[in-house]
């Protein structure tokens, strides 16, 4: 997923390289001797692999291992479905308690499970009922700072990818490129980023007929319809 | 005798002869026939009255009313058939006459029959449902006379072909029409509109539809206006002298039609001579009487209205986007508020003060008065100059007038609170430069703007006053307790509070070392009494009169800026001074301190210095000297440049910048304002409250208002409803 590019410690924002994981962490093979562990204890367990010691939270690094074990890109969407299931606060970090309640909501007491829950939560994600939330989610996840009210045009523009690219393909492309060019604004807030949405949700694309710059549409999206229509006239 | 027989008293009823005559009926009836023929023959005096009355009466009283009746209808109407031969017999002039003299003879016989016949009006005939007696003879005269094939028609195209020849100038009896009309009046309604009235209206209709075409083809506008209104008033002339009243509207309205309504675009627009011309020229008279014919029919008034209000426009239009008239501001207003009173006398005069018409002019004002951006300026340097020397003399009523104009033309900007930032500054100019021809001219404007705009608008104006006036005290209680100073240069302060006065920056200047030691003296005298406030000297905004001595001993007082005061002090010191050694002692900002030079330099009649080279531009190693030779025919000469000018480009941009910036807030203020009272609103009437709110002082951008929303949103003051998103709540 897209790290803020705030963060002292991340390496380039837009993709993200995973360092050979740390040697002092050991993969735990599971037994099959072992006495069958609660799944609670399993769940505990997984955890620990990926935690970092010192922290008693997996950092950046684990999640990177974890996605490498469940053989999905650090960008994939599920990752981010993931963190939204477990209400995760901070990006990048997930406490012991996300990951339990994460990990039991998901009946997912091993990384096998863990992946087959992935394809599941991805359609949970994507319903009606749920996906403006997670939607919401993903832009909150993404303020890293504290107080801070927008995401930067660069990030949200990944984000966007990420979270709308496959619904509304188009759309993200020319909002995209819009972001990129436009000069008003240099972070995204979240009254924008709603807006986006409800952009693709409700009209209709690419001739935005129904778009009425008098309704309460932000400021942004007002400025994007014209420049479409420009671009377009132009052609 | 006692003995009396008793006898059964008994009246009997007086008897009757018993008619048994069978032919009594007929006899009577004769008699009776016989007497109407009398009457149609004139011969009534040999009749009597009572004993045809007996007759009649003794008919219908043995039930012989239904012979009677029908006696009178064919005695009657053989009478009738007879009359209209003689009638039709009549040639040319004389018809009318028999026509009217036989319907004469007609009432009076009907008189004196009904009179005969009255116990039959009053018994047989309502029993019977029969017609009585005198609406019979009305109806049998109209049956027989005027429905006759060869009457009908005639009378008719008798009666109209007289009309006629009254319209087209010769003179008719009007009597004898008045005669004929009543009686076909009397025939009743339904006669008179369908034997009559029908015909002469449509005759009308296409007497009016060919006149009026011949006269727009040879009339001009004012002419055919004159013309109809003529035609108008000769109808109605007719009508009280011999037509039916009711029929006064009917024949109005066709002239109306015919002449006015079916040609008014072209009379509007009749080059040369249309409305147009007639606002140009202010022609009173014909536009009132256009206003009167027009407001006759429909749309008339509109069109005149319409036309009046796009003329208006499209010159307003040109008056303010004429290059030529930007270059005057002062002219610039002057010719609106000529352009105003024109308008305004043509509204009184001609179009009785009708409000739509004073709403159309205020609505036009306001369409082209805010299409110049520079308007609220233009007005502010208006006003600036009259209150600068234009009121110099004039009465304090007059004043008033003249302030009550400007009012008026506030009132259209759309703009106003550019209008009130450019007026800040002028009256700081004024007051500072003392160059005010009446504070009662200045209060009374201010007054005018309160009451107008409220007191936000004015409240920093008014506290300008009050610093001009604090300051000549705080002045008054310095020289009290510095006698000593008495003897030097004089300095006069004025205090201004930096919240009201607008701001300027103020730069570096070294003023001359008697002046900032005087200075130095007045600063610990104010903040003495003042303490926790801070004085910083304005030096771009002072002015000094200073007394010079030149080579060949003439002496001129001068009125210099304090600028200029730096620089000319320096002199008395050195013979000459170069640019650079000038910028040092001052430390004034270049672009002020060349401005300054060449005020004092390069200006004939103020050129108090004299430069090296001669050039125009102030070079850096220019050399400055006093200009021995410097003369003038006035004692008293002034340099200073205090004031207030149009606005250069640069400036202007700068100006309508703040402007922008100050209204940011302010719309803030307001979506609070309304968002906190109503707790949750959509956009669009949202947006439509704020620009309510803010329209007293200017019209606000949606785009913009948008833009504050959307911070507003931000900064966690509003939130979107999650459902309905056009909604927006309040977040205490």
């Amino acid at each position: 997923m897209p790290r803020a590019s705030k963060r002292k410690a991340a390496p380039p924002s837009s993709s993200v390289a995973a360092p050979p994981p740390d040697q002092s962490r050991k993969r735990t093979a599971k037994a099959t001797s072992k006495p069958r562990l609660k799944e609670s204890d399993q769940i505990d367990n997984l955890f620990d692999t990926y935690a970092n010691r010192s922290l008693g939270e997996i950092d950046p690094e684990g999640i990177e291992s974890l996605c490498s074990d469940m053989k999905v890109g650090y960008t994939d969407v599920r990752i981010l479905m993931l963190a939204w299931k477990m209400k995760a606060q901070r990006q990048g970090y997930f406490t012991k308690d996300e990951w339990q309640a994460g990990l039991k909501a998901l009946k997912a007491n091993t990384i096998l499970k863990l992946v087959k829950a992935l394809s599941e939560l991805k359609k949970e994600a994507e319903s009606p009922e749920n996906f403006e939330d997670f939607y919401l989610f993903a832009f909150k996840y993404c303020l890293t700072e504290e107080k801070q009210k927008g995401v930067d045009i660069e990030s949200s523009c990944e984000l966007l990818k990420i979270v709308l690219g496959s619904q509304f393909h188009s759309q993200v492309d020319s909002l995209v490129e819009y972001l990129k060019v436009q000069k008003d604004y240099k972070v995204i807030n979240k009254d924008q980023w709603m807006g986006f949405l409800r952009f693709c949700k409700e009209i209709s694309f690419p001739d935005m007929a129904n778009y009425d710059e008098n309704q309460a549409w932000p400021l942004i999206l007002d400025n994007f319809v014209d420049w479409k229509k420009e671009k377009s006239s132009s052609r | 005798m006692s003995n009396q027989k008793k006898r059964n008293f008994q009246i009997e009823a007086f008897k009757h002869r018993v008619v048994v005559d069978p032919k009594y009926a007929d006899k009577t009836w004769k008699v009776l026939e016989h007497a109407i023929h009398e009457i149609y023959n004139h011969n009534a005096s040999g009749l009597s009255f009572e004993e045809l009355y007996r007759n009649a009466y003794n008919m219908v009283l043995h039930k012989f009313g239904e012979k009677l009746y029908s006696g009178l209808v064919s005695t009657m109407t053989s009478h009738l058939k007879e009359i209209s031969k003689s009638i039709e017999a009549a040639q040319g002039e004389s018809f009318l006459e028999e026509l009217n003299r036989k319907w004469n003879d007609h009432n009076k016989a009907l008189q004196m029959i009904r009179d005969i016949l009255m116990y039959m009006d009053r018994t047989y005939i309502p029993s019977n449902h029969k017609t009585p007696v005198h609406e019979l003879g009305l109806n049998l005269w109209r049956d027989n006379i005027i429905h006759s094939s060869k009457i009908q028609s005639r009378l008719l195209n008798t009666l109209l072909e007289l009309v006629h020849r009254e319209r087209t100038g010769e003179v008719i009896d009007r009597g004898l029409m008045r005669n004929i009309i009543k009686m076909l009046m009397d025939l009743g309604s339904a006669v008179y509109q369908e034997d009559f009235e029908k015909h002469f209206l449509e005759v009308s209709a296409e007497f009016y539809k060919v006149e009026s075409q011949k006269f727009i083809e040879c009339c001009d506008c004012g002419e055919y206006l004159k013309k109809a209104e003529k035609r108008l008033n000769e109808e109605i002339e007719r009508v009280t002298h011999y037509l039916d009243a009711k029929s006064e509207i009917k024949i109005t309205s066709v002239v109306e039609k015919e002449m006015i309504a079916n040609h008014m675009p072209r009379l509007v627009h009749m080059e040369n001579s249309g409305l147009v011309n007639m606002l140009l020229d202010d022609k009173y008279e014909d536009l009132g009487r256009m206003y009167n014919l027009f407001r006759r029919v429909p749309n008339g008034l509109l069109t005149i209205r319409e036309v009046m209000t796009s003329h208006l426009r499209e010159t307003g239009k040109q008056l303010v986007t004429d290059p030529e008239r930007l270059k005057d501001p002062v002219e610039f207003v002057q010719r609106l508020l000529d352009e105003k009173d024109k308008y305004d006398s043509i509204i009184n005069k001609a179009f009785s003060n009708d409000k739509t018409f004073q709403n159309a002019l205020t609505n036009s004002f306001e369409y082209f008065i805010n299409l110049n951006a520079r308007s609220p300026e233009f007005i502010s340097l208006f006003v600036d100059d009259k209150l600068r020397k234009g009121l110099k003399g004039v009465s304090e009523e007059d004043v008033e007038i003249i302030l009550d104009k400007v009012m008026m033309l506030f009132r259209y900007l759309q703009e106003k609170d550019v209008f009130e930032k450019y007026y800040k500054q002028h009256l700081a100019k004024r007051l500072l430069s003392g160059k005010t021809v009446s504070d009662d001219a200045e209060r009374s404007l201010i007054v005018k703007l309160k009451t107008e705009c409220g007191y936000q608008f004015t409240s920093k104006l008014e506290g300008m006053f009050t610093d001009m006036k604090t300051s000549q005290d705080t002045m008054q209680g310095f020289y009290a307790s510095h006698p000593e100073l008495g003897e030097g240069p004089t300095l006069v302060v004025q205090v201004l509070t930096t919240g009201s006065w607008p701001t300027q920056p103020s730069s570096t200047c070294n003023l001359p070392s008697e002046m900032s030691a005087l200075c130095e003296k007045f600063r610990s005298y104010y903040l003495g009494t003042h303490t926790g406030r801070r004085l910083s000297w304005q030096t771009n905004m002072g002015n000094a009169d200073m007394k010079a001595t030149f080579g060949k001993g003439q002496k001129h007082e001068l009125n210099v800026s304090t600028y200029q005061m730096c620089v000319l002090m320096l002199f008395n010191n050195a013979e000459r001074l170069n640019y650079k050694e000038i910028e040092q002692a001052t430390e004034i900002p270049a672009p002020e301190l060349k401005r300054c030079l060449q005020s004092m330099a390069c200006v004939k009649g103020k050129n108090v210095l004299r430069k090296e080279p001669m050039s125009k531009d102030i070079g850096e190693e220019d050399a400055f000297f006093v200009n021995d030779k410097f003369s003038s025919k006035f004692y008293k000469v002034k340099i200073g440049t205090v004031v207030a000018q149009k606005e250069s480009e640069p400036e202007k941009q700068e100006t309508r910048q703040r402007v922008e910036e100050d209204r940011k807030p302010q719309i803030e203020a307001a979506l609070v304002r309304i968002m906190k009272s109503r707790r949750v609103l959509d956009h669009n009437n949202l947006i439509s409250e704020v620009t309510k709110q803010l329209q007293q002082r200017f019209l606000p951008n949606p785009t913009e208002i948008k833009k504050r929303i959307e911070s507003l949103i931000e900064r966690d003051f509003l939130e979107r409803d999650n459902v309905d998103r056009k909604l927006y709540r309040y977040l205490a």
